[in-house]
């Protein structure tokens, strides 16, 4: 296995500056996943930093890379919605009311060396952007086992797992997670997979009902798009250079590359694998 | 042929058994740095794997990863009961938590593989 996502071609490249970050239009869960694959492959080719932030159209559930699908068709709150899997692990997110992002880190940089390098980096960044708007919020320091069989990624508790203090007492872990992450460690390439929750979903309830962060910030805070921004910017400044936000789709160069992608995505073989 | 194990870069082992066929694990040093282990898929046996491609995937709480053929050759057993006991990778990984056996196509691919100083020299041992 792939333990740094280092390759034969990545040895003696050197080790990338800055961010390059894409904000693609919703799309649907096949497409969104083939899309996070090119922008890995190209993040490898060319040796840099990338990332993409989107969202989701229609509103999807995306499962874990080896999720039962016959848990999801066994959870009435969510069986009748559009579903994929995803190549990154973890537990089913629905996606609708968050930001999701697929960030490419290549085998020369120190951050694909290990996979709780990147999660302190990303998860560490955010936290540091929250605080200065006065939430309290920290990274998980040990998987819980009992949440871990869990089928909803935000009803578990892992290592990186960002959560902001239960401040109104509603829920059962005694914090709200609102970013999970996963990774894919492809060969010269780390993807890191992460959902964002910007805010409660209105058509889900009972255990698959989670606050976002729009729900907690407090007047005079700023933005959840204010946040974001800020919690790019440290990204980039944790890897040294600018923070470089591209135009146009993140794709543009690899629409039949994604087109290909997208038709295993959404194949009923990938969806049952498990 | 030496039957001391062998290394591959991306920290799958392999030993040539008696039987000519040639037994491949995970490194200990791999597992620990996986953590937390969760599942495991394996190829079915007859499958045909290819040195450097992937045979399966494993993944813990936060990362899904490949794992890698260190030879070429057709798939003689795989170890079905690891998937429900991965355990046994930390406490036995060149032992019990030996993952699939490979009817190789030649012999001579393990010579391409790292031996055990230089394979304690990639991971700083």
């Amino acid at each position: 296995m792939k333990l740094s996502g280092s390759s034969k071609s990545s040895p003696n490249k050197k080790q990338p500056v800055g961010l390059h970050v894409w904000r693609d239009t919703p799309a649907a869960g096949g497409w969104n996943m083939a899309a996070d694959e090119a922008l890995a492959r190209r993040s490898e080719e060319t040796n840099r930093v990338l990332m993409r932030l989107y969202g989701w159209h229609p509103h999807t559930v995306s499962l874990g890379s080896f999720q039962r699908c016959v848990d999801f068709s066994e959870t009435p709150e969510v069986s009748h919605w559009p579903v994929v899997r995803r190549p990154s692990g973890g537990g089913a997110i629905i996606h609708g009311t968050d930001l999701t992002y697929g960030l490419a880190v290549p085998g020369s940089h120190d951050w694909s060396r290990g996979t709780e390098k990147l999660y302190a980096a990303v998860h560490g960044a955010l936290v540091e952007e929250l605080s200065v708007r006065h939430l309290r919020a920290r990274m998980v320091e040990a998987t819980s086992r009992e949440t871990e069989q869990s089928f909803y990624c935000f009803n578990r508790r892992a290592f990186g797992d960002l959560v902001i203090e239960d401040a109104s007492g509603t829920s059962p872990h005694g914090n709200h997670k609102i970013l999970g992450s996963s990774q894919r460690r492809l060969s010269g390439v780390v993807l890191q997979h992460g959902s964002l929750l910007l805010h409660r979903n209105p058509h889900i309830q009972g255990e698959g009902s989670h606050i976002g962060l729009g729900d907690v910030l407090q007047a005079g805070s700023g933005s959840v798009n204010d946040v974001v921004d800020g919690w790019l910017q440290r990204l980039a400044d944790r890897l040294n250079g600018d923070l470089i936000t591209e135009t146009g789709p993140s794709y543009e160069k690899e629409n039949d590359e994604i087109a290909r992608r997208t038709e295993r995505y959404e194949s009923v073989a990938w969806l049952h694998r498990r | 042929m030496e039957k001391s194990r062998r290394y591959a870069k991306s920290h799958e082992w392999a030993r040539l058994e008696d039987d000519g066929s040639v037994t491949v694990g995970i490194s200990a040093y791999a597992v620990e740095a996986l953590t937390d282990l969760v599942f495991m898929q394996l190829p079915d046996v007859g499958a045909t794997v290819t040195a450097g491609e992937s045979f399966g995937e494993i993944e813990s709480v936060k990362a899904v990863s490949d794992l890698y053929a260190p030879i070429s050759g057709k798939v003689v057993a795989a170890n079905t009961e690891l998937p429900s006991q991965l355990e046994t990778l930390g406490s036995d990984p060149y032992g019990s938590g030996w993952v699939i056996r490979i009817q190789p196509d030649s012999v001579e691919q393990l010579e391409a593989l790292m031996n055990q100083e230089a394979y304690d020299e990639l991971i700083g041992g």
